[in-house]
């Protein structure tokens, strides 16, 4: 997986556009400048866009160009691409590879001669897609080429590499496209520069698990300081985690619907036994009455052996104290810490901080308390922020609007809490289907997944999951 | 061979007790010095800080105990800090020192991925402990580690690669917990309660 740093150029500067809008630009300066401030290691790929090339059809920035070329940069340039001269002008200024984009869809002949004289690794088709059709023309027109016609071109052209930008993502920071990069690995051999929305490392690492994406072009998100291509992981083998959630009340698994309509579910020790033979990785149980039920917490933990989170009505350093003598290797804490944030410290210096959990209920965008049944003014993304800086080890994030629904996890809450902290993330409220919990994972950066009356019914097992996880390429135990 | 678990404070005992029990130990859990001094096999827990699992080794005397057993020919086992406390340093709040019965220091994971590691992590491994479970995923729950020992006989990736567990002679140390990683974990235990 390689880090493709990009930079748009206008008028001699670095520019973005959102939306492709010429009519909306962010300058940020000479390019140069630029590339130092962002610490591009020697010898680093680089995609450079020629703005004003591409609307007039002419090289515009060729100085530039070869300025980079001269840092021992490897340069890709793309922009208004046409001719077989047009190439030529870019290569001769030291460029390594051209990108053509409307060539590549549009003239299927123009694009067998530029392979033919240039080489086929020197050719990087780009192929820009808006609701599965391909545009051409700067965007503004869809191309009568199929996304398969195309990609077929490019196999017979032993093309390797093509740049694939998802147009509704790019510069909106809302995460890569993943369905259309997994789309295109059913239907083509050729490797992937992914390109649009990449905003966090974990972007790029679920990216590279993708198995046919052999790279990524970042460019808003490394410009706005929200990566530093030095923090990001070129690939991550550590197992996520399945974990299946015991709501307990009065010593029974109970399950309701946004924590309403509660209904008798079992035997928690049953349970917990079955989850552990069926591949969870931890087990969570909140007590939903808010009583912490010391007895049922180590019935369950003398019968699993796998990592016990327990949470609800833990409201003091001795409530904590309690559940960790009771069995529990860590103790999840919601409303108390509303209530008196420094609980969050105390358990953390007292306990260490990875036996505190902070369990956050969001209720559209905010952070609920008492099961979900009392909504607080805190705004959840500052509220996980905060218990990441008093010392939470991990969050426990529910999402109480889609609690129970089976319409899938909170993506857009995920990722925005996700961006914001450091610590894990455990995903929680609304699976309904083994691609949520991918997603999840993939898009929404979760450590760790968790669903409760999934599991319970039996509409999937554990098993279920992370076997379809494995097969998406996300690492599991 | 009655194993001994040492009834550190600083652990959840109760755990790795019902752990070793469901791997076929014959187990008796004590703080008393002489008999962890006569043990034949001892299990060493820990969690939290290195430096106040060390200070009450010592202030219990149980630290001159665990080097009399190994020097008789124990078996010991150290788990997570445990395991910790078998090398002669580490660099957890200023620098304290170990038990030496491994050659090697303990120091703070440094890099991109949280601190602490959290979770599962698959582990190579070599070695009679391991037999059965080689390249198998642990849980781990550790801020500090050793690295590239001479003694080791198990490695995993956080953060770069880390030791994941020692074998000198009698003495080893696994940095994860056995007692909470499901059959692989139960699979080591049984692996050293069958040491003979």
């Amino acid at each position: 997986m390689q880090l493709i740093p990009s930079l748009d150029l206008l008028h001699g500067r670095v520019v973005r556009l959102t939306h492709g809008d010429f009519a909306t630009p962010t300058f940020y300066g000479d390019p140069e400048a630029v590339l130092e401030s962002l610490d591009v290691p020697r010898g680093a790929r680089l995609h450079v866009v020629d703005l004003e090339a591409s609307r007039s059809g002419r090289p515009i920035e060729t100085e530039i160009v070869r300025r980079l070329a001269l840092r021992d940069l490897v340069v890709q340039v793309g922009g208004g691409i046409r001719s077989l001269d047009d190439a030529r002008r870019w290569l001769d200024c030291g460029a390594e590879r051209v990108v053509v984009g409307t060539v590549a869809a549009n003239s299927p002949a123009l694009l067998a001669s530029l392979v033919e004289t240039f080489g086929p690794e020197r050719i990087v088709p780009a192929v820009d897609v808006r609701d599965g059709v391909i545009r051409v023309d700067g965007w503004e027109r869809a191309s009568t080429a199929s996304l398969a016609d195309v990609f077929a071109r490019l196999e017979s052209l032993q093309i390797p590499e093509a740049l694939v930008t998802d147009i509704a993502r790019d510069g909106a920071l809302r995460g890569p496209s993943f369905a259309l990069y997994r789309q295109l690995r059913a239907l083509t051999r050729v490797k992937l520069i992914a390109s649009g929305g990449v905003s966090t490392p974990g972007d790029v690492v679920s990216l590279s698990r993708l198995g046919n994406v052999s790279g990524c072009v970042i460019g808003k998100a490394l410009l706005e300081g929200r990566i530093r291509l030095a923090d990001v992981p070129l690939s991550n083998t550590i197992p996520e985690r399945v974990i299946p959630c015991l709501d307990v009340r009065g010593g029974r698994v109970v399950k309701g619907v946004s924590f309403e309509n509660i209904r008798d579910a079992g035997d928690p020790v049953e349970c917990a036994v079955r989850y552990e033979a069926e591949g969870a990785d931890e087990l969570v149980i909140l007590d939903i009455d808010g009583g912490t039920d010391r007895d049922t917490i180590r019935r369950v933990a003398d019968a699993i052996f796998i990592p016990l989170t327990v949470g609800g009505g833990v409201r003091s350093l001795d409530d904590f104290r309690d559940m960790l003598r009771a069995g529990a290797d860590r103790v999840a804490i919601n409303t108390a810490a509303l209530s008196r944030p420094e609980l969050i410290r105390e358990c953390a210096e007292e306990f260490g901080v990875q036996a505190v959990v902070l369990s956050c209920d969001s209720k559209g965008g905010f952070a609920a308390v008492r099961g979900g049944r009392e909504l607080t003014d805190v705004d959840t993304v500052e509220w996980c922020r905060r218990a990441e800086a008093l010392g939470a080890g991990e969050i426990l994030l529910t999402s109480v609007d889609r609690d129970g629904t089976n319409s899938g996890f909170d993506l857009e809450l995920l990722r925005a809490v996700t961006n914001a902290v450091k610590i894990g993330v455990i995903a929680s409220g609304g699976a309904g289907r083994v691609e949520d919990f991918r997603d999840a994972i993939e898009s929404g950066g979760a450590r760790a997944v968790l669903a409760a009356s999934l599991f319970h019914d039996r509409v999937l097992t554990v098993g279920d999951v992370k076997r379809h996880l494995a097969a998406e390429g996300i690492p599991i135990r | 061979m009655t194993t001994i678990l040492i009834d550190s404070p600083v652990a959840n005992v109760a755990n790795i007790a019902h752990a070793l029990r469901a791997s076929g130990a014959a187990l008796d859990v004590t703080r008393d010095p002489q008999a962890i001094a006569r043990a034949s096999k001892l299990v060493l827990p820990g969690v939290g800080s290195f430096a106040a699992a060390m200070r009450w080794l010592e202030e219990t005397r149980i630290d001159s105990a665990i080097r009399d057993a190994v020097a008789s020919g124990a078996f010991l086992l150290g788990i997570c800090v445990g395991h910790q406390l078998l090398f002669d340093v580490s660099s957890e709040m200023g620098t304290t020192r170990g038990l030496g019965l491994i050659r090697g220091s303990v120091s703070r994971f440094e890099g991109t991925l949280p601190i602490p590691q959290i979770g599962w992590n698959r582990v190579r491994a070599r070695g009679a402990l391991f037999d059965g479970v080689d390249g198998e995923a642990f849980y781990f729950v550790n801020s500090y580690a050793a690295r590239n020992v001479q003694d080791e006989i198990a490695s995993a990736d956080y953060n770069g690669p880390f030791t994941a567990a020692v074998q000198r002679e009698r003495v080893f140390g696994v940095q994860f917990h056995p007692e909470k990683s499901s059959g692989a974990g139960l699979r080591v235990l049984r692996n050293f309660v069958a040491c003979n």
